[in-house]
């Protein structure tokens, strides 16, 4: 009864603390910072995905930030002066998880007997093919607007209730960041609830059964290909989800923001997190979002410290923040909170 | 007796290397037969082409007279062979629990939408899978060990462990490829009674591949050898104890 009731008490306090978060830090830090936090959401949520392929099922994937494109191509194109077409987000949200869940299954099949470094050069193939295309379906047809990205793109509107701008709800003053932060946090805690219950599942442990030994688990009669695909699916359709958010949240996209490095940087998020584990990967995720942030104060710092500066303000920022991950990874090597599994196999292997 | 399985004229090439030539084995409901014989013979290709690993280049498989030609492994298990490992297959990073419970998928079905809403059904899907892993550790003697990581039981508890795995799909057949080996002489026995109590008690039909031909003798009702790919003899122990080929197969030419 007493565990059931701390339980209880841990459970509100955490909630009242994030609804009171972004009105805080909006106080405390400035606006930019609750755009920050927002950003963070996405990357929990992306990360969350992520690790449903690589941390449960074990396929390693470097084109996962793909998905997030096709996510919100697919908003921004059907929400936009673009086509001029301006569907509801209701509509546009599950139609672009669905359609990245689909693309999943299309980077899923022809992979299906890679694996490790094999599967890793394919997916990073898959994630530059779908960001080459975003940049050069401007002709003969402009379906993307090319290089130039798509402009203007419809806030997300709850029932007339539009998200991008200030809105004052019972007197209080909620700026546009605090409303999509509201939105977002519901959204990837449904995402995290999701993971959560399908690791400690049927499916899941045929994912776990897959990643430990392909063989044995086709002997406990496990169907390699389906829920290999599903893995792919399933992952790709929380990247969608959190594509279809973006847009909405950005109002502008353009095929740069989806390379790479943003693929390489969410695999990052969980094994620097802890692989396989929820709460590991949710920390990755917020802190290698806020991190790189937090560190743009260091060239402030440089130059009240010195008086001049000595090494460019970005690349210092980015010089700290490999540092950082080099040391976490040193006193890390699992992760910042590991999975049973992965503490594990770093121990004894 | 009625015949399980069927295996007619089943040849296996790999590049220019005749792993089994023309392999014809008839086994019965409810034995214990064995497949002995030197290293390399083909047992293990034998094994691979029953559980759908390997596809016969050439040959008729039969289960129940319903043919396992060009199934994967996950069907072959759903018709009822299961088998174990040579050089053991547990998932080493999952509990001896979990490593069971995987074992259970071919007989449910939970998907994502249950796994998701844990609904009623997936709910009650997943305690009889809970229970029926529980009893089948408890059935091959290690349940104690049921938290265990799979990988830190010892030798001989990993080898029950991986039985009990196959165990969980309810087999007709089950196939245990040198399930003593690396056992002392203790655990030999002990794993014979659990191999006749198998089919004793849950009426299972057993084929076991091992190198200890004493210990087979005394465990199967009748034993098949295979030497370079083919079949040599398949008979009652007594009979293969005294079989020409046999002893020219195991002892060579001269003796």
């Amino acid at each position: 009864m007493s565990a059931r009731k701390s339980a209880w008490l841990t459970f509100v306090a955490l909630a009242i603390g994030l609804a009171l978060l972004p009105l805080l830090v909006e106080a405390g830090l400035g606006r930019s910072w609750v755009r920050i936090m927002d950003l963070a959401l996405l990357y929990v949520m992306l990360a969350v995905g992520l690790n449903i392929v690589v941390g449960y099922a074990g396929l390693l994937d470097l084109g996962y930030i793909a998905f997030y494109a096709v996510g919100a191509y697919c908003y921004a194109l059907l929400a936009s002066p673009q086509f001029g077409l301006h569907l509801p987000f209701w509509l546009l949200l599950p139609m672009g998880a669905g359609l990245a869940g689909i693309f999943g299954l299309l980077l899923g099949a022809p992979t299906l007997r890679l694996r490790g470094d094999y599967l890793a050069i394919v997916t990073l193939g898959f994630g530059e093919i779908i960001r080459i295309f975003l940049n050069n379906l401007n002709a003969p047809f402009n379906l993307t607007n090319g290089p130039q990205g798509v402009n203007l793109i419809d806030p997300i509107r709850i029932a007339g209730f539009s998200l991008g701008k200030t809105q004052h709800i019972l007197g209080v003053t909620f700026s546009s960041p605090q409303l999509y932060y509201y939105l977002f946090l519901v959204l990837t805690l449904a995402a995290i609830f999701v993971a959560l219950r399908l690791q400690d599942s049927r499916i899941g442990r045929a994912w776990a059964a897959i990643r430990e030994d392909e063989l044995a688990a086709q002997a406990s009669g496990i169907n390699l290909r389906n829920t290999k695909l599903l893995a792919f699916a399933m992952g790709a359709t929380f990247g969608g989800l959190a594509g279809g958010l973006f847009a909405g949240f950005q109002g502008f996209i353009s095929p740069e923001s989806f390379n790479l490095m943003e693929s390489v940087m969410i695999l990052c998020m969980i094994v620097l997190g802890g692989m396989g584990n929820i709460p590991g990967v949710v920390l990755g995720a917020v802190m290698l979002t806020v991190l790189p942030e937090a560190l743009r104060y260091v060239g402030d710092l440089q130059r009240n410290l010195i008086g001049h500066v000595v090494i460019d303000p970005d690349d210092l920022r980015m010089l700290m923040f490999g540092f950082a991950l080099i040391l976490m990874m040193l006193f890390r090597p699992a992760g910042l909170l590991p999975s049973r599994q992965r503490k594990n196999e770093l121990q004894h292997d | 007796m009625t015949e399980l399985i069927r295996v007619a004229n089943v040849s296996k090439q790999f590049g220019g290397i005749r792993a089994l030539n023309d392999v014809s084995l008839n086994v019965r409901k409810g034995e214990i037969l064995g497949l002995i014989g030197p290293n390399g013979a083909g047992k293990t290709t034998l094994f691979n082409i029953l559980t759908g690993f390997y596809t016969p280049t050439s040959g008729e498989l039969w289960l129940n007279d319903v043919s396992m030609l060009g199934l994967q492994p996950h069907q072959v298990l759903q018709h009822g062979i299961a088998r174990t490992f040579q050089n053991i297959r547990l998932f080493a990073n999952m509990s001896a629990l979990e490593n069971v419970m995987v074992g259970r998928h071919s007989r449910t079905r939970t998907g994502v939408i249950g796994a998701i809403l844990r609904h009623r059904r997936s709910r009650e899907e997943e305690a009889a899978i809970r229970a029926r892993a529980h009893e089948l550790l408890h059935l091959v003697g290690i349940s104690r060990h049921s938290n265990t990581l799979a990988k830190n039981l010892s030798y001989g508890d990993q080898r029950r462990l991986e039985i009990a795995r196959a165990l969980a799909s309810d087999p007709q057949v089950l196939a245990l490829d040198e399930p003593a080996a690396g056992m002392n002489p203790a655990e030999r026995d002990t794993l014979k009674q659990l191999i006749r109590d198998l089919r004793d008690k849950l009426g299972l039909t057993l084929l076991v591949i091992e190198h200890d031909v004493k210990w087979m003798m005394s465990l199967c009702d009748r034993i098949a050898v295979l030497d370079f790919g083919e079949k040599i003899a398949e008979d009652t122990p007594d009979q293969i104890r005294i079989h020409p080929r046999v002893i020219s197969a195991y002892l060579g030419d001269g003796a």
